[in-house]
């Protein structure tokens, strides 16, 4: 399973990469979104799948599944959602004020 | 209960940041309270630098727990360095801040901004631990994200969009190359993985993991190919924000792969510490040959901070006491320099009312401190004896000569030509010549002083290098052997 | 006590320019002449120690633990030197005085001045050899500053960058080689290096190493092919051209060969480099000051040609090679210094430097007249027991012929030398007699001339006068210096103290002939110089080293401008793809080579089909967003990938992150939403299909390096987790059941507060951006 995951969160970043490269700034932006799943998945798999219960102790059972890697995904996920949050605000004042949401326009010259 | 200590460089800015947010609109009251904030930070600092190099070490175990558990805060040698340094680029940046500083940009938030960047980049300098650095990174950047659109002009938004996209993009590749860490080594504990990979010695993907890591420090520290978003990144916002980014961000990655590549992947050197040297080679020369493409007088000086990144890779990947020692000399002095350069260059703009150099002309009859202080800086920056950039190259060019790495040593002294080159170019061109535009404002005296304050550090940095490269050097003895810090953080 | 002497011009600088502007009822100069004059009379007491065959040293601390130390050393050659640099210092502050109007930046002026000749005592007198560097580095930017006084002038600044330039170039390939000598020598003294002479001899690294220090004796010297500098560092006041630029700063590298002499003599590489580069020096600088216009061109080119003659016998190395070029050095430094002066006269009281308006000026101004023909007549090597030049010109021949018996290369081009010798000569006196007799003598062209010219005020006659009655002397008596001077100079670069006396005449012997062939061929071309000086123009402009120069300068720059403006086109595209390649090829690189990769299939999950069917869904919406050009569907194409990760969290038993990746996600999604209707709608791609598979493989080959080395990794796991320790301590020590809270709170709690911090940048950053544009700040 982990092999599979790798293989989907790997999907993720690709996908998250070509969106990256286009020159429209809201597709740009959905890449980045794809890029932090592909991420969280990555830090998911690295802890083990599937291994014991959900890491909330309960009696009785001793085996839990690795719960240091959900703990960062969470401050990742919320570190993430601040950045993405940003980065839409951006887009729209940058579109406002450059009147084009296109990178390639976006370009700037030595002299200003 | 000293250990406090350590946090205090991080929590005085946070605090004062957090709480300055309320009085955006009071523009005296903040600039006031950011003074003294500085003021106690730096005081602070000198007072943690002085006992750890006194005494020993400090750890901050947060919450109580123990390495590698908790997270901790590391005060060794080379933080301490960072952090004074840091803290005296604060202290310019406030002076610059008080006259460049207009009430709008208060409003928008510049000192809260100011202060929490600090806190992001000492958090980054202290921490021991890989995943709370990519967390300190993040603040430090958001930070830098709010510091960059302050002013709110075209070009800053289209500059700021690239420049946040790189960074996420970075910082993702962050946080999935520290789970690929984890997942070999099972812990995120900076010690533990120097431990751990010290014990397999470097075996199988650590190495692939080691470069991951660096594409990403590298994307940070600017250097040769992934460097490229950051000169004109830099030179959009005001002159104070500009001076800020020079000096302390691209420091932090550097400060990264200082730590990462000795502590955690030195045990292949003669792969990937060769790849450095061919890199930092690389940088120093196309950085410095972007510094010699423009006539626009900031983005000169925005060029000009690859040469130096390249200069401290290479002591990196030259790997020797002598040439870490140079490393940690050439980051200390360039932060102070950077910094000193970017405010002069912004000075100059403004009295000019442009920033093409062809513009310029005859500056030194209407500004000549203005022009002396240049000049002098400029002689700095080129690493011209007896100021403080003589003595990292100093160190850098002796121990890649001394490793037989002649090439990178070579291009090492061409670039230091070419740098002169770059930055005489403006005094010739501004400040000699006939007046050819009248200039549009008077030098502004704090930004004046801001920047005296830094080239007299830079002054004294070389010519007392005595008072300073006995604890430069210790620093970097106790980088050479990974051991001395694994066994303090996680003695039993 | 030499540190003291060293320190004296420094502080004499700073009290100046301190304090002089205050003090201006009086010239500048008369505060600074003390200093030179003091310094002067000081080195004299030292002599009789130095004919003792003693050196005077001392040292001081600066960073001892990096062996860079502040100690210095007096010995003969160190001595001549400094005498020169104080001695012609205080004639030239003296003549400056008279040259200077107050109406100029004089302060400015000799501030630099001090600058430099504090400077030049330490290069001449430091052992240690960064000591030495940072003075040469010193000497240089002062000479840059003092090159660009005029700085308004176009051609002052052009000169002065030009300068510091190329003296810089040498000085940092002195620095490598420098380096280079104390890691061989293991050791920073001079003096040591030269005890450890074998270890630096016997180094792979001893040709780089001499190389790379001639590059910044040659520099500096103005040696071929970096001569074109001097020439235009005349755009400098005469008094400095006089002090730095003939008689001092342009000998800094004639010190660092004859300093260096007793490491690399006597080996072919150093005669061949430095005796081949310091003849063609000779003849080239010779030849070419005859086709000068510009009084100061003509002593400038001089000044190359003299430099390389002096180049030349230290490279020979024989005794009486290094005594002629001692003995040459104090010469020149008097009839070339005397010459300047007269030539800053003539510009002084008539306006104007060209030669070709020039002339006849004899009659009113004889006084300078009769000293710049003495000047010339010794330059030249007029053989009259009065003219210093014949005697050190006559030994230059001698020694040139001496070479015979040298072993080594010097011996095989021993026939050759003397030929380059006269042939050099030769045109030192078309020049030296073009230049006098074109001043003084001939048509007078008083009509083209600014002012009426006169004879200069005595205060400016006097440093001249002074140098030229050195010039007799000298010529008459030369054993007056030579036991004291020149002979412990000899001593210091050789070796062996000299027993040579001086004389005039040697008999009819072959350096006679020599000079009579000289003087016969060359009075026959100065006679007929304006018939052949149109050969000059048929030279094609970029054989010269000043468009070499320019060649080079300006090729940097443009090639600076096509390289960067290649990469740095303000194109995300372009950064972002140069990132991800360097990202794939040099990850992909080093596991190849580090046999990174791995697969284990041990201690796998099973795959069960719930997740792998949710997995397909994400990847399926994943890839779609590329092709989705509808805002809305964008939106649920994306949503589905975030739900579907929750949907994962669930089935990977992560209970707290799918609660968080739920809401988060509907946030975002929110947010979509609303940034969607406030910006264009999606277009299609425009992009050609080769850009588009370019994109393609980026973003596949980034995808799969990726989860090449997330498998690789999860496949090589070594160590027991930490999170064995939050398992077994969250209840107890944490006091909570859900680790991953305790986690978050707890354990690594400083992660949660900054993570609170990054939100709260963000909304501040978001809460400016919004509130900047109610502001209607917008229309900008």
């Amino acid at each position: 399973m982990e092999i599979v995951m790798s293989i989907l969160a790997g999907t993720l970043f690709a996908a998250g990469v070509y969106l990256l490269l286009q020159k429209q700034l809201l597709k740009i932006v959905l890449g980045t979104a794809l890029l932090s799943h592909g991420a969280h998945l990555f830090i998911l798999t690295m802890g083990k799948l599937n291994r014991g219960a959900p890491p909330i102790l309960e009696k009785g059972i001793t085996e839990y599944t690795d719960p240091l890697p959900q703990a960062l995904i969470l401050t990742s996920i919320v570190i993430s959602f601040g950045v993405t949050s940003f980065l839409l605000v951006l887009a729209y004042r940058t579109y406002q004020s450059n009147k084009t949401d296109m990178m390639d326009q976006l370009r700037g010259t030595d002299d200003e | 209960m000293m250990s406090n200590l350590v946090f205090l460089p991080i929590f005085i800015p946070l605090f004062v940041g957090a709480l300055l947010v309320f009085f955006n609109k009071k523009h005296q009251l903040t600039m006031k309270i950011s003074y003294l904030t500085v003021f106690l930070n730096l005081g602070v600092s000198i007072y943690l630098s002085y006992y750890v190099f006194k005494n020993n070490p400090l750890i901050l175990e947060t919450g109580g727990w123990k390495a590698p558990y908790g997270i901790i805060l590391v005060a060794d040698k080379l933080s301490v360095i960072m952090i004074l340094s840091v803290n005296v680029i604060a202290l310019a940046a406030v002076i610059f801040a008080s006259s460049s500083v207009t009430s709008k940009m208060v409003q928008h938030y510049f000192y809260p901004l100011f202060l929490l960047l600090i806190a992001g980049v000492s958090g980054a300098f202290l921490t021991g631990d890989l995943f709370n650095l990519f967390v300190f990174f993040e603040v430090l950047l958001m930070a830098s994200y709010g510091l960059i659109i302050i002013g709110g002009s075209k070009h800053q938004f289209r500059e700021s969009v690239k420049y946040i996209l790189l960074n996420l993009f970075s910082s993702i590749l962050f946080v999935t190359t520290v789970a690929f860490l984890y997942s070999v080594t099972g812990t995120v504990n900076m010690a533990q993985l120097g431990e751990r990979v010290a014990e397999v010695e470097q075996q199988g993907i650590l190495t692939g993991i080691g470069i991951l890591l660096f594409v990403v420090f590298a994307t940070k520290g600017a250097l040769f190919p992934l460097y490229f978003w950051l000169p004109k990144s830099y030179i959009v916002p005001s002159p104070v924000v500009s001076a800020l980014f020079g000096a302390l961000l691209t420091k932090v990655g550097v400060y990264s792969m200082l730590r990462v590549y000795t502590l955690i992947f030195s045990h292949k050197l003669e792969l990937t510490h060769t790849f450095f040297i061919w890199v930092a080679s690389i940088t120093m020369l196309i950085g410095v040959i972007g510094a010699l493409s423009t006539s626009n007088v900031k983005l000169i000086i925005a060029y000009n901070i690859m040469p130096a990144i390249g200069f401290m890779l290479l002591g990196i990947g030259t790997f020797s006491a002598e040439s870490l020692a140079g490393t940690i000399y050439y980051l200390v002095h360039d932060m102070a320099i950077k910094a000193a350069l970017f405010f002069l260059a912004g000075l100059l703009v403004w009295h000019a009312g442009t920033s093409n150099l062809n513009k310029m002309g005859g500056y030194i009859k209407t500004s000549p401190l203005l022009g002396w202080m240049f000049f002098i800086a400029a002689l700095v920056l080129a690493g011209i004896p007896p100021f403080s950039g003589f003595i990292g190259k100093y160190l850098l060019l002796r121990g890649a000569f001394d490793e037989e790495h002649y090439f990178a040593a070579g291009i090492g002294l061409l670039s230091s030509l070419l740098i002169l080159f770059s930055v005489i170019r403006i005094f010739i061109g501004a400040f000699w010549g006939e007046i050819k535009e009248k200039p549009k404002e008077k030098v502004r005296r704090s930004g004046l002083a801001a920047s005296g304050l830094l080239i007299a550090i830079s002054i004294l940095l070389g010519v007392g290098a005595e008072w300073f490269y006995p604890y430069i050097q210790s620093a970097a003895d106790s980088l050479i052997d990974p051991q001395i810090y694994i066994d303090f953080v996680l003695k039993e | 006590m030499l540190h003291y002497y060293i320190l004296l011009p420094f502080l004499a600088a700073l009290l100046i320019g301190l304090s002089a502007k205050k003090v201006n009822r009086i010239h500048t100069g008369w505060l600074v002449l003390p200093v030179p004059v003091v310094l002067f009379i000081i080195f004299c007491s030292k002599l009789p120690v130095l004919a003792k065959g003693k050196i005077v040293q001392s040292t001081a601390d600066w960073i001892p633990s990096l062996d860079i130390q502040l100690s210095f050393y007096l010995d003969g050659l160190s001595m001549l030197f400094s005498l020169l640099i104080t001695g012609i210092g205080s004639l030239v502050v003296l003549y400056s005085i008279f040259y200077l109007s107050r109406k100029e930046q004089l302060v400015h002026f000799y501030v630099y001045l001090l600058l430099f000749m504090g400077s030049m005592l330490g290069v001449v007198l430091s052992d240690n050899v960064f000591v030495l560097y940072t003075f040469w580095e010193f000497t240089s930017i002062s000479s840059f500053l003092l090159i660009g006084f005029w700085f308004y002038r176009e051609r002052s600044t052009y000169g002065a960058l030009k300068s510091m330039l190329v003296t810089v170039f040498g000085g940092l390939s002195m620095l490598g080689a420098l380096i280079l000598l104390s890691i061989t020598a293991e050791t920073n003294s001079i003096r040591m290096m030269i005890a450890n002479r074998s270890d630096i001899l016997e180094s792979d690294l001893f040709i780089p190493i001499l190389i790379l220090l001639l590059l910044g004796a040659f520099t500096k010297s103005a040696q071929f092919p970096f001569h074109s500098w001097l020439p235009d560092a005349m755009e400098a006041p005469t008094p400095v051209s006089a002090y730095l630029h003939s008689a001092t700063m342009v000998k800094a590298g004639l010190y660092l060969v004859a300093r260096f002499s007793l490491i690399f003599s006597g080996t072919d590489e150093f005669f061949i480099i430095v005796s081949g580069i310091g003849l063609i020096t000779l003849c080239l600088g010779s030849f070419l000051a005859s086709r000068q216009t510009d009084l100061k061109g003509i002593l400038a080119y001089s000044t190359i040609s003299q430099l390389g003659m002096i180049m030349a016998m230290l490279g020979f190395g024989t005794g009486v090679a290094i005594l002629a070029a001692i003995f040459h050095i104090f010469n020149h430094a008097t009839f070339k210094g005397s010459l300047f002066m007269i030539a800053g006269i003539v510009d002084h009281e008539t306006g104007t430097r060209d030669i070709r308006r020039l002339g006849g000026l004899y009659t009113f101004m004889p006084i300078s007249a009769t000293l710049a023909f003495i000047g010339a007549f010794s330059m030249a090597g007029v053989p009259l027991p009065i003219f210093n030049g014949f005697l050190s010109k006559e030994m230059f021949f001698d020694s040139s012929l001496k070479l015979e018996q040298s072993a080594g290369l010097a011996g095989t081009f021993a026939e050759w030398i003397p030929i380059f010798a006269v042939l050099g000569s030769i045109f030192t006196f078309v020049y030296s007699m073009y230049l006098v007799f074109g001043t003084f003598l001939g048509k007078q062209k008083i009509d083209q001339l600014e002012k009426k010219p006169h004879e200069a005020p005595i205060g400016m006659l006097l440093s001249p006068i002074i140098l030229i009655i050195f010039v007799i002397a000298v010529g008459l008596l030369p054993n007056l210096i030579n036991e004291p001077l020149l002979a412990p100079a000899v001593a210091a670069v050789t070796g062996d103290l000299p027993h040579t006396h001086l004389a005039f005449w040697h008999g009819l012997n072959t350096p006679f002939y020599m000079s009579l062939i000289v003087i016969g061929v060359g009075a026959l071309l100065a006679y007929t110089l304006k018939r052949w000086q149109p050969v000059y123009n048929k030279i094609p402009g970029k054989f010269s080293s000043d468009h070499w120069y320019q060649t080079m300068v300006n090729g940097l720059l443009r090639t600076s401008k096509s390289i960067t403006g290649f990469y740095m086109t303000g194109s995300l595209r372009l950064y972002l793809s140069i990132i991800l390649v360097f990202l794939v090829v040099s990850t992909s690189i080093f596991m190849y080579f580090t046999d990174g990769f791995t697969i284990s299939f041990d201690d796998l999950a099973p795959v069960t089909w719930p997740e792998v069917l949710v997995g397909f869904v994400m990847a399926a919406a994943a890839i779609a967003t590329i092709w989705m050009n509808q805002r809305i569907a964008a939106i649920i194409v994306i949503g589905v990938v975030g739900y579907g990760l929750s949907l994962l969290f669930v089935f990977f038993r992560a209970p707290d992150l799918a609660l968080t990746q739920l809401i988060v996600e509907t946030i975002t999604v929110a947010l979509f939403l609303l940034c969607f209707a406030h910006l264009p709608k999606l277009k299609k791609s425009d992009k050609s299909k080769s850009e588009k598979l370019i994109d393609l493989m980026i973003a596949v080959s980034t995808g799969a390096l990726l989860t090449i080395v997330a498998i690789a990794s999860h496949s090589s796991k070594s160590f027991d987790s930490i999170a064995k320790y939050f398992v077994d301590n969250s209840y107890k020590l944490g006091g909570g059941d859900n680790i991953v809270n305790v986690i978050l709170v707890d354990f690594r709690g400083l992660d949660t507060l900054f993570e609170i911090a990054v939100l709260g940048l963000a909304a501040l950053g978001i809460f400016a951006m919004i509130k900047y544009r109610d502001k209607g700040d917008m229309n900008q």
